[in-house]
């Protein structure tokens, strides 16, 4: 099956390539930043949906949590900045250390639940942090939340003027995502979880320590989800525990990304983050006001007819429809090849 | 010291019915459907609105409207699950905890689209009464829920165990195959078990109204208790879900006697975790 899709899957990795290179001069010269936030914002949930997706998608571990190592993320680079001074950037590193122990602890009570109970306990854990977050506001500021202090443009304090540089970030930020998402899937660690994301007991009987595998695999999901806290933090200069660690905000969005481009995938998480952001930017910029619940409304509902139609996410049908093109033009070359549907 | 102890614990048993019945349709849907409805909450804010509208027009009060609005959200929540949810049975995990959340926001968005975001309660003459005995007193909206919870327990029970149509969904849960084999549909089972499921949650919504405030968003307050119920009950058990509910009321009534409000969810929570770390099948599970 590999073999089939993977001349085709180039082919769309090539465009993708192709257009964010062609658009990027266009970004540097747009003047209002409009179309550079939703890159940005486009780029980050691609990310965060490709980190969401070594344990999500390779796995299949539904996370609905994965706020939780977000805000981690976010909350411990602005708190080192703002009470020690240090530089984000070093902030980000200690960010996703945090976001990885906090996933160690996550581990133990729920890697033994499978299927809709895995996805249940992760919820709890996210809010559990979002109230406690909230509840200790002598260090946190609770609902209030956190503005991260501004030091003038300058790249060690992770501070950019235009929103060009932070475009830039959130580019190498997405291919180290993709990068790791890539070694992993390759890797042993990838085929280990693909077998248990059958069927824990059968990837057992194999002799893949279940376990472990999931363990590195939500490790690195959940330093490369922290990671982008930080990034989040420093782009938005402001954070509060109810958007960080929201279910709706970024546990669900961040799953959506990764499902809607195609679960399991490297690129899908690109796909669905270039389709779902700028649409709900869009809808969110046309309705306002009293018609703000028309933007939520049509997301939800394309959303439903999305699943219904691809439940196994754009990306497959983007490589199904290459494969159905190449089959067509070899059999209109030689008739007779064409065997079967 | 005693009596407030005592107290705290009639007001979580009080509380507890209720949340027993909120909870129990979530439980009866994954338990014979095998689909977690995150969406579930929202019928409750559902049942709510459409309580809150009853009164409002014709004056009849909201937990004696409540056969009407079961019988309205039981209707929609069959609509859902057959044209929604039956489709995505064979699919992926994630399809179809996604398309619940995404039905999920379309029904908070669709209700902030129709009713606003404002803040609504319906009046009714008992709304601040309150019930004297001997030395304890309870809020008299809060006993009249919990008479009414309990009346739909007892009602869904006498359903489940004793109507032909109840044995026949109990049926399609144990064994499907078998279940088609005796001449049972069991497609018309899950719709059958999702309506019911969601509609109690809608009447349950209906029943808390004397009480409680209404708007689109409501649902996202209730979600959590209701995941802790189902969870500490043993998702998919019924009986499980009614005790669970119990509890759960008493556990948040002692928090709110011995910790800061904020802090009384968090309780709640970590009871929610713990019980999936040791007990992940739930204190009555399969």
């Amino acid at each position: 099956m590999n073999r089939v899709i993977n001349p085709v899957l180039f082919k769309v990795v090539r465009w993708a390539f192709l257009a964010t290179v062609l658009l990027l001069p266009l970004l540097i010269f747009e003047n209002r930043g409009y179309y550079l936030r939703i890159a940005t914002l486009v780029l980050m949930f691609a990310g965060l949906g490709g980190a969401w997706n070594i344990i999500g998608g390779f796995a299949n571990q539904v996370s609905l949590g994965h706020a939780a190592f977000f805000g981690v993320g976010a909350y411990t680079s602005t708190l080192l900045l703002k009470y020690i001074g240090l530089s984000p950037w070093l902030g980000m590193v200690a960010a996703g250390v945090i976001a990885g122990l906090l996933s160690l602890m996550i581990a133990v009570p729920t890697f033994r639940l499978r299927g809709h109970y895995f996805a249940l306990g992760t919820i709890a854990f996210a809010e559990v942090l979002r109230i406690l977050f909230l509840y200790f506001k002598g260090i946190t500021e609770g609902p209030v939340g956190l503005s991260v202090p501004y030091l003038g443009d300058s790249v060690w304090n992770f501070q950019f003027s235009g929103g060009f540089g932070y475009y830039v970030t959130a580019l190498a930020l997405l291919s180290l995502t993709c990068f790791v998402a890539y070694r992993v899937k390759v890797g042993r660690l990838g085929y280990q979880l693909r077998a248990l994301s059958n069927s824990h007991e059968a990837a057992e009987v194999v002799g893949v320590d279940t376990y472990r595998a999931k363990l590195w695999a939500s490790i690195l999901s959940s330093m490369l989800t922290g990671a982008w806290g930080t990034f989040y933090a420093q782009y938005l200069y402001f954070i509060d525990p109810d958007t960080v660690f929201g279910f709706w905000t970024f546990s669900v969005k961040m799953a959506m990304v990764a499902i809607l481009g195609g679960l399991g995938t490297i690129w899908g998480p690109l796909v669905g983050s270039a389709f779902l952001i700028p649409l709900d930017e869009w809808t969110s910029a046309v309705f306002t006001g009293n018609l703000a619940a028309v933007s939520r409304l049509i997301y939800g509902g394309l959303l439903i007819a999305l699943i219904l139609w691809q439940p196994r996410g754009l990306l497959f049908w983007f490589t199904g429809l290459g494969e159905r093109w190449r089959r067509k033009r070899s059999s209109l070359e030689n008739p007779e090849a064409e065997t079967g549907p | 010291m005693i009596t407030n102890l005592l107290q705290a614990i009639f007001n979580g048993i009080l509380t507890g019915g209720v949340y027993a019945v909120v909870s129990v349709g979530l439980s009866l849907v994954f338990g014979i459907v095998d689909v977690v409805n995150f969406a579930q909450p929202e019928f409750l804010m559902m049942g709510m609105f459409v309580a809150y509208f009853l009164s409002i027009a014709t004056g009849i009060d909201p937990i004696m409207a409540s056969p009407l609005v079961f019988l309205v959200v039981f209707l929609f929540g069959a609509v859902v699950q057959r044209f929604l949810i039956q489709r995505v049975l064979n699919a992926p995990l994630v399809a179809q905890i996604f398309l619940t959340v995404a039905v999920a926001m379309v029904m908070v968005s669709g209700a902030q689209l129709l009713f606003g975001a404002d803040f609504r309660s319906a009046p009714t003459f008992y709304a601040t009464k309150a019930l004297h005995v001997g030395p304890f007193q309870f809020s008299l909206p809060q006993f009249l829920a919990f008479c009414a919870s309990s009346i739909m327990a007892l009602l869904l029970w006498i359903f489940m165990e004793r109507t032909d149509v109840g044995r026949c969904i109990k049926a399609t849960a144990q064994n499907r195959t078998a279940a088609i084999l005796m001449g049972i549909n069991p497609y018309r089972m899950y719709v059958l078990a999702f309506a019911i499921g969601t509609g109690l949650a809608g009447a349950a919504g209906a029943v808390i109204l004397p009480y409680s405030y209404v708007f689109p968003t409501i649902g996202h307050d209730w979600g959590l208790i209701m995941f802790t119920v189902v969870v500490l009950g043993g998702l998919g058990s019924v009986p499980g879900a009614l005790l669970a509910g119990l509890i759960v009321g008493v556990i948040q009534s002692l928090t709110s006697v011995y910790m800061p409000t904020q802090l009384q969810n968090l309780v709640v929570f970590i009871v929610f975790i713990l019980t999936l770390a040791y007990r992940p099948a739930g204190l009555l599970g399969r």
